[in-house]
C-alpha cells in the first residue's frame, strides 16, 4: 500500500517548496495534502491518518510543538512518523520538540538529500 | 566577541548559504553603493529579541525577487503568482535569520526570532534610531540582478 503525506506550514509557498523538494528528493507518496495551520492539520488527522508529516515550528494559532503533543493524543496517529522542519537550529528546543513526540528534524535551508536522509529511515 | 566586521560575514555566510541550497544561484558581494530602491522594491524583514535585538532585512526590486520565488518553486517567472514572491522574500528573510543565528547563538547568547513580514513600494527610504548598529552587503545574483542584506542590532546591556 502506497505512503500518504501531510505538510504543514503557514506559508503556502513555503508548502510548494517542501513539495518540490521531496519530488526532487526521489521519496514517492501516493496521496499527500496540506494544512496551512496546527488546527487544520488535526482536523484533517482525525479524519484518517498519514504516514508522514512534515510540519513547520513557527506558525500562528498553534505552533508545530503543540500540535505534535495533540497529534500524539489522536488514537489514530500511533503510527504516524512527525518531522519538524525549521529554521530553528538551537540543540535544546530540538531535544524538547523529540521528547514531545517528532520522529525527526529538519533545518532550513534544506537540500533533496537531507530530506531522502531523514526520511527514508523512518519509511522503512 | 560580536562586532560588525565579525556579523557581515556571518550575515554574507548566511544568505550565501541559503541561496545556494534553495534558489540554486551565485551570490557575490559587490560595491558598497545602495541598491536602487527607484523601482517597485520588496524588503523582507524578520524582527528578533533577546541577548541581541534587531531586524534582519533583504531588500530587491521586484523583478530581481520574482527570479527568487521562481527559482525556489521550480517555475517561471511569468507562472509565479505575486502572493509567491512576496513569501519568497519573507521566508528568504526567515531561512537568513535562521542561519545567522545558529552561527552567533552560542557567542550571543539567546536570540527569540519572529516571524517574517515583507512590505512593497517605490522610493523605499530605511532609518534606524540611536544605539544601533547596521551591518549591510550588496550582493550580485548571478550577474543579474542585486539584493542587499541588512542588520540592525544592538546588544543588551548588562
Amino acid at each position: 500500500m502506497g505512503k500518504s503525506l501531510m505538510i504543514v506550514d503557514d506559508s503556502a509557498t513555503m508548502r510548494k517548496i517542501i513539495m518540490r523538494t521531496v519530488r526532487m528528493s526521489g521519496l514517492e507518496f501516493d496521496r499527500t495534502e496540506e494544512a496551512g495551520s496546527g488546527v487544520e492539520a488535526l482536523e484533517k488527522l482525525q479524519g484518517g491518518p498519514v504516514d508522514v508529516i512534515l510540519c513547520d515550528i513557527n506558525m500562528p494559532e498553534m505552533n508545530g510543538t503543540e500540535m505534535v503533543k495533540k497529534a500524539r493524543e489522536l488514537p489514530n496517529c500511533n503510527g504516524t512518523k512527525i518531522v519538524m522542519v525549521s529554521t530553528e537550529s538551537a540543540q535544546d528546543l530540538i531535544d524538547q520538540v523529540m521528547s514531545d513526540g517528532a520522529d525527526g528534524y529538519i533545518t532550513k535551508p534544506f537540500t533533496p538529500e537531507k530530506f531522502q536522509e531523514k526520511l527514508t529511515p523512518l519509511l522503512n | 566577541m560580536v562586532t560588525t566586521v565579525s556579523l557581515k560575514e556571518v550575515l554574507l555566510g548566511g544568505a550565501r548559504e541559503v541561496f545556494e541550497t534553495m534558489v540554486f544561484m551565485a551570490l557575490e558581494e559587490s560595491g558598497p553603493e545602495d541598491v536602487d530602491l527607484s523601482n517597485l522594491t520588496l524588503l523582507g524583514s524578520i524582527t528578533f529579541k533577546g541577548d541581541m535585538e534587531g531586524c534582519l532585512g533583504v531588500c530587491c526590486d521586484e523583478a530581481c525577487a520574482r527570479t527568487i520565488a521562481a527559482n525556489m518553486l521550480g517555475m517561471d517567472g511569468d507562472e509565479v503568482s505575486e502572493e509567491d514572491v512576496s513569501d519568497a522574500i519573507g521566508e528568504i528573510a526567515n531561512m537568513v535569520m535562521g542561519a545567522v543565528k545558529s552561527r552567533i547563538q552560542d557567542e550571543v547568547g539567546t536570540i527569540e526570532v519572529s516571524i517574517p513580514s515583507v512590505v512593497q513600494g517605490r522610493e523605499l527610504k530605511k532609518t534606524h534610531g540611536e544605539g544601533t548598529e547596521m551591518v549591510k552587503a550588496k550582493m550580485n545574483i548571478e550577474e543579474e540582478y542585486s539584493a542587499e542584506f541588512s542588520l540592525l542590532f544592538r546588544l543588551r546591556r548588562e
